[in-house]
Parts: C-alpha cells; structure tokens; sequence
C-alpha cells in the first residue's frame, strides 16, 4: 500500500467513524445511565431526515443542522417518556419507535420530494484546518474533513471529562450501577435518566445530519441502516468506556473503509465478506469474545422504587 | 450546624413523633407512634422483624409519607417529601442494605450527591482522613467500594452521614453483618457521635448492644409502642417481656439466639435443647478439596474439605463473601468446581447437572429464595411440587386439582400460611415461602443431605423456629445438614459441629458450644483461635 492510499484509507477511516462515534458517545450516555436505548437507530435515522429537509427547504446546511435536531428531539422524549416515566421495556420501546420513525421518514420522503428523488441537497462543505493540511501527502487527504468531524472529537473529550471529572459524571453511572443507591443520596433517577436520553437524542441526531448533510449530501429511504445498532455494539465492544468506545468506533469505520480500499489495491476479497466485516467485529463484541464485559448493573432495568 | 450542645439543651426533644401510622394498602406497619428523641442520646429502637422498625425509619428519612400522625424536628413541623428534605434537616440514615455504588471508589461515593461541578477528589480524601481521625474510623479513599469487607463498607456508609454533620444519626440494624469486634467499635462510634451533642437512632434487636450502647429505648411491636425505657440496660427483661411477650428464661432456642441472649450477659443461657453429642452415622456427603475462581481469576474456594454424617447438622460459619455462596452453587450443582471432587455416599457428582443432585437425594435451601429457590409469580401449590409435576399428570395433562388438594396437605404438615394452594407465591411473607421452600426439598424421595443457606435471613422469629424444628427433624430422620449462616447464633443454636469459613477457606472446627464463641468470633474474622480453656467435650 503506498502513502497516499493510506491517507486516503486513514481519511476515510475518520470520516466513516464519525456518525458512529457520536451515537455511540450518545448510546454511551444513556447507558451509563441504565438506559439501554434501542431507539438509537431511530434518532439517527430522524435526524438524517430532518437535517436533509431543512437544508433543502432553507438553503442553508446550518439550518438543516437545526432541524434535525429538533426532527430527533420528539424521538427522545417518547423513548424518555415511555422507559423513564411509565417504566416501560426499554428494548421493545426502541424497536417500536425505530420503525415508526422508519416508516414515517419513509413516507415524509415521498410526500415532500416525490419525483425530485434526484434533486441535490446543500451540505457542508470539507474544510482543511490551517497548519494540519500542510502535512505532504497526509495534510489534504486525512484532515480535510467536514467541520462536523471536528466538533464531534470535542463532543468526544467533553464527555469522557464529564463522566470521568464531573458530579453529573458520578451521578450517571450511580444511575446505572444502583439507582437506589442513588436516590438515597437524594438525587433524582428519573431525571438523570430523562436528560441522558435527551442527550443521546441530541448526538444521535448530530450523527445522522452528519449522514444526510455532512458526508453525501442526500437522504435516501432508511439511510442509517443499521448504524444505531453498530453504535450499541461499539459501547459493548468499548466495555461501557469512553476510550474504548472510540477504539472500537474506528476500527468498525475502518472496516468499512476497508470495503473501498482492497479493491483499489488490487486484493481480490468478495465484497460481501467485507460489507459483513463491522457487523461481524459487532458480533463478536456482543457475543462477549472480545474481554470481559461489564455492563452497568441497572442497565435496561426501570427503576422501582 | 452542630455546636456542642449544653445541658439544658440536651434534655431538650430533637425529633418527636406523634400518633406516626403508615398503612401499606390494608395492612398497617405502624399506628400511632409516639416517640421523642433527644439531642445527644443513643436510642435504640427494638422490636422483632416486622414490627414496624424499618417503617418508622422510613417515614422519619423521607421515603415514605406517612398516612397520618406528625413529625417536629425541634419544635417544628417537620414533612419530609424525599431523602433530601430529611439530608435537610439534619437527618442521616445508615440503611440495613448499603446504599453504597459498588463500582465507585470510597471518595466517589462520598461525594455522590454532595457537590457539583468538577470534583475535588483530593480535598474530599482530606477530609475523610479527618474524620477518620476524630472517630476512628480508616479507610482507603480511592479503593474500589466492591472491594472492601462488609464491615469497611459499612464504615464508609458511616462516614458519609457523619460527613453531613448531621443532628440525627439513624442506624438501622447495622450489626446484623458484623463480626463481635466490629460491633463494638461501631457501637463506640455511636457514643462517640452522642457525645458530640448529635442523636443517635440506634435499630436492632440483640440485647447485648442495648446493654452497651442505649441511654434510652423504645420496644415496637405490631406497629406499636409496647414499652419505653429511661434506663434500658437495667430493664432488659421488662424490655423483651414487651417485644415478645415472653420472660427472658422461657426463651426458646430461636429466640434466645435472634436476640443474642447468650452475650447479654447475666441473664445467660436459657436452657438449650440441643443435642451435643454427634450422631455417629455413615459418612454422607463429601466435599474433597474443592477450589474455584471467579470471572476475575480471584480465588473464592481454596481447597474446602468437609465430611457430613448421617443425622449431623454442620454449620458452616462465616462472615458473609467468603466462599459461602460459591459453595452453595456448587453444592446445588449449578457450578461445577474449577477442582476437587464432591460424593454422596459412593456417586461422583463432580460437575454432574443439578438434576442429577436433586435425583441423588440433594436438597437445596438457596440462600437467594427469590431467584433461585421459587418462582415468584406461580402459586405455592406449584412451587411446592414443582419437582414432581410428573405425578400429577394423566395422559400428558396436569391435574391441578389432584395437586391443589396434596399442596393443601402440605401446607398443613409444614405450616405454610396462605389464603390457599392457588395464592401466588410471592404473596406469601418470607417465613411461609421459606417454609413452603422446606416442603418441597424435605418430602423430595431419597433425600440424604439438605443445604440450608442462610435460611433463615429476613424471617420474624416464629418462623425461624419453625425453620429450625424442621431443620432439626430432617436430621433426627439421618439426613445430613449443612447449614450456612453468618449468624453465630444460628450455627450455635442449631448445629452439631461448626467450621469456619475464612476467604475460601475452612480454618477450623468446633464442636457447637457457646464457650467457643470467641474462638469462632475470631476464625470468623481470620485470626488465629486465642488460647481457650481445655474444654471436656462431653461437659455440655
């Protein structure tokens, strides 16, 4: 492999993560919380489409930032609502809402674009920060990314700070560990557990602009596929930390990566084995080969007092 | 907040309840309490399980409201909504299950709730060293809180109310997981807060520590006041009469060692039933040099060794977490031992499934009654016959009513109290699951050896005699009984012969007799047995 194929691999490595690590830093939140948010996928998916519609009506890709956002927020508060405050199986819940959102964006998509399917949605544009892009052969092809891509690394520390640092940071994982415990000390489950959901609305929505506005500029029916269920498997995979949730975010874009590049150089593996490849990674992380595993003892169990 | 407290203040009251009544649906936990808790006093609240202790604490910490009655925190009315507005008010609660995070560190945990913002480990470090200092009580600040013994734990749950300051201190029973050493020096930590000018809210139910700690007590029973006490170390019997309602010196066994009688001092030894030499029978059970890991490779069982006879009822002593559980899996089969073997009689049932236990005559008590030994939500006929649907079944069918009518026998025969065969097993209190749990196991055919885990935790003490009746009946009929319990008491009350069971490992044997007490207090705790006195063995 020569260097600029690997700039380009290293390149598009990063910029496959980077939905990925958002949600699962969002799917790391909730969880840390006890919250084993299923709905993930939907958020992304509600976010993807909001953000697409709302550059396309404005103009505008900020705008259309916006909109997703406030396209996943329904999303979060029907999966807070129903898991936080009815108690309700948070694994059936999230199924449930992934295909309504799935379905609804679905229909939405036809109503409003209809014929113009083809029609180009305004998107980010890449950027090159100053110094970085006058690196020789890396600079251009590994750091001109979309700016997103570089607010999603400070997302990325601001967590990791805040879970680690900060006495929200004790409170969620008391939240998730042992609510009761919690409580005791008189802090509110529900409303630890309500915020992170949010939060995880928010950066799940912020991955699936990212899809939609950031990466390809388009919307396509049910365009996440899968992600959200990658971005679960990524905390599994990152044992509930945040420094190994990231590891295993790139290693599962750098799988997908890989799909692109082996044929470029020339190595003949079938493609099917390849698209399988972040899947299969995901699987063995679930199934529990990949280290110990170490849930949050709460996790995905309502909280009784 | 918490200035020293004059004399006059201190005859002052600091929280008073009045006509205090909680119902939960029909059932009433307390009715109309009357209660006054003076500034730097030791309370000690007593009353059998179910009396209505934890429920007082409860409504007095904020966790329940109470349905009627009222609370005044000097003076005042006090209407706690939450464990906060108790923190408020200068309210701290040590609960009889840690409310500790596991996962966390002692500092975190420390600091969980209190602060905001960044945290400042090292300063809180700072001041747990202080206090430490003031009432001696060490600790590692940055240690895993699921690493710590049981009685570290509940130091740090100490800590943490003594960190508030607060003017009320309520323990509720926080001795029943301690070693004797350990109880003393929390008992001192108790003298040591009142002292200070702070109230001390002190729940159990063992005489001893009423004896060494109380400046004044409070006998609940059904939910109500059934004595009080200005001077609770000189009126002990006047104080069970009231728990109870029965003299100190009709105790029987149960009783006597629920309540400890045996360390209260004078009133020493009520006459024990027990028989003290060992049935010679045939050896039963054997367990060769078991050892076991768990998932994080640290070693929980270190070469046990243990032989049963026939009609012997062992007792296995222990302070909780030091192998008792894992022998208890490994026992009902369902863990196989990383080495070592196990017999019954002649059979090799190393790493055999649990059905072929329950085949070779092994009946299991399981510490974890909920989910290891019932099913909740199905009925108690069901429960009991849970192993032996097969003979209730025609043509592939169940005859329920054929198995109502049998459950019903049963439930005669072993006193389980419930509105019928077909009420729902979790219904039941804990003393009529646990009896309908000994139905099922004692009637299996062929039974030769019952594992008893904790069995009698949780229970009023009515029903833990009726545990040990049974208990002592299988074994007159040549079963052999082993018998986990953290309790002393229990193992001395009921077992023939006591080993100790100390990080995984048995440390020595006793026969049961309560001058061994301190010699297994101090096993218990990992040192070596102090010299005793040659003891004849055929004296007791």
């Amino acid at each position: 492999m020569t260097a600029a194929l690997l700039a380009v691999f290293i390149g598009s490595s990063i910029r496959l993560a980077m939905p990925l690590l958002l949600a699962a830093i969002g799917e790391l939140i909730s969880e840390r919380a006890g919250v084993l948010n299923m709905s993930i996928e939907g958020m992304m998916l509600a976010g993807a489409f909001g953000g697409a519609v709302g550059a396309w009506a404005t103009g505008s890709p900020s705008l259309g930032l916006l909109v997703g956002l406030l396209a996943a927020l329904p999303v979060a508060l029907i999966q807070a609502f129903l898991t936080v405050v009815l108690r309700a199986n948070q694994i059936v819940t999230g199924l449930g809402l992934n295909i309504l959102v799935l379905g609804a964006t679905t229909l939405a998509y036809r109503e409003i674009f209809g014929a113009r399917s083809r029609e180009t949605i305004p998107g980010f544009p890449a950027w090159t920060p100053p110094l970085l892009g006058d690196i020789p052969v890396f600079g251009e092809a590994v750091f001109r990314q979309v700016w997103l891509v570089y607010a999603a690394i400070v997302v990325v520390i601001l967590a990791a700070f805040v879970l680690r640092q900060t006495a929200i940071g004790i409170a969620l994982t008391a939240a998730g560990d042992d609510p009761r415990t919690l409580e005791r000390a008189g802090l509110s489950v529900e409303a630890l557990r309500f915020g992170a959901i949010l939060m995880t609305g928010m950066l799940a929505a912020l991955a699936g602009t990212f899809l939609s506005i950031g990466d390809i500029h388009t919307f396509t029916e049910g365009m996440t596929n899968g992600a959200g269920y990658l971005a679960i498997a990524a905390v599994i995979f990152g044992n509930w930390t945040v420094g190994r949730t990231v590891v295993a975010c790139f290693v599962f874009g750098a799988a997908t990566a890989l799909q692109f590049q082996l044929p470029a150089i020339g190595l003949d593996v079938p493609n099917a084995l390849l698209i399988m490849m972040p899947y299969l990674l995901a699987f063995l992380a679930v199934a529990g080969l990949v280290g110990r595993q170490t849930a949050p003892r709460a996790l995905a169990t309502p909280f009784r007092r | 907040m918490n200035a020293p407290v004059t004399d006059a203040k201190s005859s002052g009251a600091l929280l008073e309840l009045d006509g205090l009544t909680r119902r939960f649906g029909a059932f009433t936990a307390l009715s109309a309490v009357d209660l006054t808790i003076r500034a730097g006093e030791v309370h000690c609240l007593l009353g059998e399980n179910g009396a209505g202790k934890s429920t007082l604490c409860n409504l007095v910490f904020g966790m329940h409201p109470p349905s009627e009655g009222e609370m005044r925190v000097e003076g005042k009315p006090y209407r706690p909504v939450g464990p906060r507005d108790a923190l408020a008010a200068g309210i701290a609660m040590v609960h009889q299950h840690f409310s500790l995070v596991d996962e966390m560190s002692v500092v975190d945990n420390l600091m969980l709730g209190r602060v905001r913002g960044i945290l400042d480990r090292r300063g809180w470090a700072r001041r747990l060293d202080g206090l430490a200092e003031r009432y001696g009580l060490a600790l590692a600040p940055f240690a895993r809180v699921g690493d710590l013994s049981i009685g570290e734990r509940q130091r740090v749950e100490i800590v943490k109310c003594l960190m508030l300051e607060p003017r009320l201190l309520i323990l509720d029973e926080p001795t029943a997981v301690l070693l004797p050493d350990e109880i003393r020096s929390l008992l001192g930590v108790c003298r040591r807060v009142a002292e200070e000018g702070a109230a001390v809210l002190l729940v159990t139910h063992k005489l001893a520590e009423i004896r060494e700690a109380a400046d004044r007590a409070t006998v609940l029973r059904q939910g109500q006041v059934a004595a009080t006490s200005e001077a609770p170390a000189r009126e002990i019997e006047r104080l069970v009469r009231a728990m109870i309602r029965r003299d100190l010196d009709t105790l029987d066994s149960a009783m006597a060692a629920t309540l400890g009688v045996a360390e209260a001092g004078p009133a020493e030894k009520p006459d024990k039933p027990k028989p003290a030499e060992i049935p010679a029978g045939p050896d039963v059970l054997q367990i060769d040099n078991i050892s076991q890991r768990d998932a994080d490779g640290a070693t929980r069982l270190n070469g046990v060794t243990l032989t049963l006879r026939a009609g012997e009822i062992v007792g296995l002593a222990g302070v909780e977490g030091n192998g008792q559980s894992e022998l208890g899996l490994i026992l009902a089969g369902l863990r196989a031992p990383d080495s070592g073997r196990l017999f019954l009689g002649e059979q090799d049932l190393t790493g055999r499934k649990p059905t072929a236990f329950t085949q070779a005559g092994i009946g299991i008590v399981p510490e974890d009654r909920h989910r290891v030994g019932a099913i909740v939500d199905m009925s108690v006929a069901e429960n009991i016959f849970l192993n032996r649907t097969g003979d209730f079944t025609r043509f592939g069918l169940l005859r329920r009513q054929a198995m109502y009518d049998a459950a019903a026998e049963m439930m005669q025969r072993f006193d389980v109290r419930a509105t019928g065969p077909d009420a729902r097993f979790g219904r039941l209190s804990g003393g009529n699951q646990q009896k309908a749990v000994l139905a099922r196991e004692l009637t299996a055919p062929g039974l030769r050896f019952l594992l008893a885990a904790q069995p009698t935790r949780g229970l009023d003490v009515g029903a833990v005699e009726a545990v040990y009746a049974l208990i002592r009946e299988a074994a007159s009929r040549g079963v052999a009984v082993l018998l986990i319990s953290s309790e002393l008491d229990e193992v001395l009350t009921v077992a023939h012969r006591i080993a100790v069971i100390y990080r995984g490992r048995i440390v020595g044997e006793r026969p049961s007799d309560p001058r061994h007490r301190n010699a297994i207090g101090a096993m218990m705790a990992g040192q070596a047995a102090p010299e005793e006195p040659a003891i004849s063995e055929k004296a007791a």
